[in-house]
């Protein structure tokens, strides 16, 4: 799992993506878009914008490699106003991904995957080469898939291929547009927990839209909520968002269950845990698991505590109790 | 005279008239398919210019090929030129329609994912759209083929080349000897060419559709 964004601990130059004041009015609407919105992005934050639909986060997401050109603001990647590099170039060196994955019907997989490489002009080899690293790395078997085409494959398996072809160029940057949105549940929990993996080996700058809140939760660094006026409603961490919703709406948009989804947020690890007194007959588990995965494992083996790797033991009362303290402690602060 | 023995008797004539027309064919619809693709492709910003030249090559079709064929003789005189200017004119609406069409066409999500990945507008046109669009184009040039053929036999009533000229012989001193036979060859001659075509087109189709596609 990526590490939390923590805002305000990086430098300056840490910043990988700056939103400016960055607006869009279309021309026949007398309403922005996007209203005036100004994020920093991290270098390697996973970032979601998230929203009903018309909240301007998916216009967002396209001002940033320009597929639509802003009306107001600025948008800087990497150090450089976007306004003043040419498009074609900005949008090789980010990664794009969207939901009907649009890969191109008639080129085979690795070809698809090479496109990019190609226009950068690399060598036949070094393409080949990485062709078949990313779809090592997709988990799409190279010599199986290679030569097929975009039609022979399952949704999940094309989407796959569409994340292999936006990180050809090994870009820092990932723009995503609901990649997940059009894949089949199950697939779709796969593939995310896939993609978080994926991401803590790579660490690239996510921009991600969706406007499934669990989805958001799931894989957001920080997440960016939208209501339908456009207007940026809260940006924090999932456990924030989660513990003291900004407002009605954003309350509503998470809808039920936020404590019950905490669970599954809070790593054992960042709870106190009693020393260890003994070497009991608990189960042993990993600071970096969540709350609910060590719930699920103490239940299911018909016990009542854990014990945490060089922590101490925590009981399922211990568990409850601290993730309600927090909230408590949130709320009043 | 048997059609049969007549056919065997002038058997140099009709293929020679064969081969003809099926140049004037080949050669006014390959004009045909440069002039359409080149308007489809230099028109995609201007809509207004093209929805115009696509009403104008519709309503060229509409006037009988005879009439434009007789109109054309004050200006480009008899013979080759007015034949092949007229079947050009003719097989331009089928094939600018479908290029138009075809492009058009073309999965807005690929062309999506190809441009957000940096693809100019040239190259998206070369490496995305054409290819995607070439069965609907095809099919366009194909249909005008089968047109022109048709169309091309009227040729003759300008002196122009081709099967055309073994009709309207026929058709003249109908009721002489062998008057019967004559048209016949030439209208047997003209679905032959149009079968042949045909058949060729299906196997240019296979050939040339991207294998992705066929899947």
């Amino acid at each position: 799992m990526p590490e939390q964004f923590h805002p305000g601990t990086g430098a300056q130059s840490d910043v990988e993506i700056s939103l400016r004041e960055v607006s869009k009015r279309y021309p026949a609407s007398d309403a922005d878009a996007v209203r005036p919105l100004s994020i920093d992005i991290a270098r390697g934050e996973f970032l979601v914008l998230v929203g009903p639909s018309g909240c301007g986060k998916t216009t967002t997401l396209r001002m940033i490699n320009r597929l639509v050109e802003p009306s107001g603001g600025e948008i800087w990647v990497d150090g450089k106003n976007t306004a003043h590099v040419d498009p074609d170039e900005l949008r090789r060196h980010i990664g794009y991904v969207i939901q009907q994955v649009g890969l191109l019907p008639h080129l085979s997989i690795g070809e698809n995957v090479g496109l990019v490489p190609k226009m950068l002009d690399w060598s036949k080899e070094r393409i080949r080469q990485r062709v078949d690293e990313l779809l090592d790395l997709v988990g799409l078997d190279p010599d199986t898939y290679r030569s097929r085409y975009p039609k022979q494959l399952s949704g999940g398996q094309q989407q796959r291929v569409g994340v292999a072809r936006a990180l050809a160029a090994d870009p820092p940057v990932m723009l995503m547009d609901e990649p997940f949105g059009a894949i089949d549940p199950i697939t779709r929990g796969h593939l995310q927990d896939e993609f978080l993996k994926l991401q803590a080996r790579i660490r690239k700058t996510i921009v991600f839209v969706t406007h499934d809140i669990d989805e958001a939760l799931r894989l957001g660094d920080r997440i960016a909520i939208f209501d339908e006026d456009a207007r940026l409603a809260q940006l924090d961490t999932p456990l924030a968002i989660l513990t003291s919703p900004a407002d009605e709406f954003v309350r509503s948009f998470i809808g039920d269950g936020a404590a019950i989804r905490r669970l599954s947020l809070l790593r054992v690890g960042d709870l106190p845990a009693v020393p260890e007194t003994s070497t009991g007959t608990g189960i042993e588990v990993d600071p970096g698991e969540t709350v609910s995965a060590v719930l699920e494992k103490i239940l299911a083996a018909g016990l009542d505590s854990a014990v945490v790797r060089g922590r101490g033991s925590l009981t399922v009362q211990d568990m409850l109790l601290a993730t309600a303290a927090r909230d408590e402690s949130a709320v009043a602060s | 005279m048997s059609f049969v023995d007549y056919v065997a008797g002038n058997f140099e004539i009709i293929s020679f008239l064969l081969l003809q027309h099926l140049q004037v064919v080949l050669l006014a619809v390959g004009l045909a398919t440069a002039i359409s693709v080149g308007v489809a492709i230099g028109t995609e910003r201007s809509p207004r210019a093209r929805s115009a030249l696509l009403a104008v090559s519709g309503t060229i079709l509409t006037i009988p090929s005879f009439a434009l064929f007789g109109l054309l003789i004050p200006v480009f005189g008899l013979g080759v030129a007015p034949t092949i200017l007229a079947l050009t004119v003719y097989a331009i609406f089928p094939i600018l329609r479908n290029t138009v069409t075809g492009l058009e066409h073309v999965d807005s999500a690929v062309i999506d994912a190809a441009r957000g990945m940096g693809m100019s507008s040239g190259r998206l046109l070369r490496i995305v759209r054409l290819p995607l669009a070439w069965p609907v184009i095809l099919n366009g040039i194909r249909v005008a083929t089968i047109m022109t053929v048709a169309i091309a036999a009227i040729g003759a009533a300008v002196r122009g080349p081709g099967l055309g000229e073994l009709i309207f012989r026929g058709l003249a001193r109908m009721g002489g000897a062998n008057a019967l036979n004559e048209t016949l060859s030439g209208v047997v001659a003209i679905v032959a060419v149009a079968l042949l075509l045909d058949v060729l087109f299906v196997l240019i189709g296979k050939i040339t559709t991207p294998r992705g596609l066929h899947a």
